[in-house]
């Protein structure tokens, strides 16, 4: 048996290898060209440059600092408030009982029948016309409230599956609904809490449409301040700093790169257990 | 009103009314509070002024009037929206074979490695690039698109100088540019769904394919696929649903041009409202896209409920 290097096998992990350094190419791209000055740029866009230029970081980070602060501060509230607000429904809807219960677990679930492009321009309009004090929860608010139905579907799961041995003590020893969910249920469901979290920070943080619409200049997002640094449009004559343009694309994928190296597992072991498959 | 109600019956049979327990449940409508409030206001409503809307001259300063079927009409007859539809079956349908057969192949190629460890590894390196944010990806790939960009200066190499040109800038090329974007299309969601699925085999079932000689591709064919057909049902849902409401490469790097050679029904009712300030058209373009999606959900669910009763 020498399945192990088999020649079938070493055809597979070529082709994956090569499939997935491709994937990676963009990333490849913009790390080698963000230490490019504009002749370098010029002259080739695959080497490694003889000589740097970090300062190309400086310059975009000049651009995009607020940015970044401001999609750290808006994904990170957006997710944690997700979470709270989903974790308080989840368990009424797991664990009391009380009229109505299956007509508005209804009412929740029908919300991922709603599709974005439908809702879009309503609530542009109808936050624009809302006096919010900060400019931060023009996005913040709609984007927990688009968070609710999937993260209530999974936790309401999660929670169903409790043993009711563990939420019987805690009842014994004359624990409250609020004591058993901070004490009891989200300690057990702590995995599926990271779970969830990570599946909504990803399209929290590049989401663009709704942010571009109501967030003002003080308040952009990574994606927006991206968007504006490059120009737009596909064939400008303006030739921008590429170099710097570059460094921030590399910069704006920092935060995510950090948050993976921590929390991978728990995000493939999410999304392959049973936990989305509702 | 109701508070009171609930009140004056509190005392001795009020458990078994339907109000003493209501007022019973009050600490999970209490905890519910918050995610209903929000749904509400940011979910539902803005969807019933879509639906409702449509019907109108809205135009977000002046009050609405009902103008019955007349944006649907112009809707249906306007040329521009004829071309965005067409762009769209376009997207859809290529869109669809990318979302599937790229995660499949590789999703295959894994299963079949040898040890845990070696498949752990490369499915740990397809779902790395997540961490490239979804607009650097856009804006890298526009800039290979360009003139002067990676695939003209790789074909340049090949001496493949004729087949040069501005990507999208070309109404010929610029909408197929956009759909085959992001090569090689390995979506992270779809190869984990799919592998897990190929993990969820039973070994009895690969067994006996092993004893009757199906190895290879002809195992692939018959007995994969039959058996992921709920997850490929999943994945083609998904795909077609989010092709559908795709604008966001249009939006940012052709504007829906040249021409309208990349206009999609979502960019156009995003450009009729955000530029033109025609909301009643928009919603009526956004309600007919919702019906498509509506109906094919409804068909692919019908055709997976059918295909199951055959089998």
């Amino acid at each position: 048996m020498k399945a192990a290097s088999s020649p079938g096998e070493w055809i597979r992990q070529a082709i994956l290898l090569l499939l997935g350094l491709l994937a990676l190419f963009p990333l490849y791209f913009s790390v080698v060209n963000s230490f490019k000055n504009p002749v370098q740029y010029a002259s080739s866009l695959l080497n490694v440059p003889a000589q740097l230029h970090p300062e190309n970081y400086a310059v975009a980070w000049a651009q995009i600092a607020g940015p970044m602060l401001n999609s750290v501060v808006v994904t990170l509230v957006s997710v944690v408030l997700t979470l709270v607000f989903a974790s308080l429904s989840a368990y009424a809807f797991a664990l009391m009982d009380f009229p109505g219960r299956h007509l508005l677990f209804g009412l929740t679930f029908a919300l991922l029948l709603i599709p974005e492009f439908l809702t879009l321009i309503p609530l542009y309009l109808q936050i624009k016309a809302l006096p919010l004090p900060s400019n931060y929860l023009a996005i913040i608010l709609p984007t927990i409230a688009a968070g609710q139905a999937f993260s209530i579907l999974v936790l309401r799961t999660t929670f169903e599956n409790i043993p009711r041995e563990i939420l019987e003590a805690a009842r014994m020893d004359g624990s409250g609904h609020l004591q058993t969910l901070l004490r009891v249920v989200l300690p057990v469901c702590l995995p599926a809490l990271i779970s969830v979290a990570i599946i909504r920070l990803i399209p929290v943080w590049n989401d663009f449409l709704l942010p571009s619409l109501v967030l003002d200049e003080a308040h952009r997002t990574l994606p927006m301040a991206l968007v504006a640094f490059q120009g737009g449009g596909a064939s400008t004559l303006t030739t921008p700093n590429y170099g710097a343009l570059m460094a921030a694309y590399v910069l704006s994928a920092v935060p995510l790169v950090l948050l993976f190296m921590f929390l991978m597992r728990s995000y493939i072991e999410g999304l392959t257990s049973g936990s989305v498959k509702g | 009103m109701q508070a009171n109600a609930v009140n004056s019956r509190r005392s001795s049979r009020a458990r078994s009314t339907l109000l003493g327990r209501i007022w019973q449940g009050r600490l999970a409508y209490l905890f519910l509070l918050p995610s209903l409030l929000l749904m509400g206001w940011f979910s539902y409503y803005p969807a019933f002024t879509a639906l409702t809307r449509a019907f109108t001259d809205w135009d977000g300063l002046n009050t609405p009037n009902f103008t019955g079927l007349e944006n649907f009409q112009r809707a249906v007859s306007d040329p521009v929206m004829g071309q965005a539809s067409i762009n769209s079956a376009i997207w859809v349908v290529l869109g669809l074979f990318l979302a599937v057969v790229p995660p499949l192949v590789v999703a295959e190629l894994i299963f079949h490695l040898r040890g845990p460890r070696r498949q752990y590894f490369y499915r740990t390196l397809f779902i790395v690039p997540i961490v490239i944010p979804s607009l650097v990806l856009l804006l890298v790939w526009s800039n290979f698109y360009r003139s002067d960009g990676l695939i003209n200066q790789a074909l340049g190499a090949l001496h493949l100088s004729g087949l040069q040109h501005g990507w999208l800038s070309d109404p010929k090329t610029a909408l197929y540019s956009l759909i085959f974007l992001g090569f090689p299309y390995i979506d992270a969601f779809f190869l984990l769904l799919l592998y897990s699925g190929l993990q969820n085999i039973p070994q009895e079932v690969l067994e006996a394919a092993r004893l009757e000689g199906a190895t290879g591709l002809r195992r692939v064919l018959k007995i994969d696929l039959p058996l992921l057909a709920p997850q490929l049902r999943l994945i083609a849902l998904l795909a077609i649903i989010g092709n559908v409401q795709y604008f966001i490469s249009p939006l940012v790097l052709t504007s829906g041009g040249p021409g309208f050679s990349t206009t999609v029904p979502a960019l156009l009712m995003y450009n009729t409202a955000v530029k033109f300030g025609e909301y009643g058209y928009a919603m009526s373009i956004a309600v007919l896209l919702f019906l498509v999606v509506a109906v094919l959900t409804v068909v692919s669910q019908r055709l997976s409920k059918a295909s199951e009763g055959r089998a």
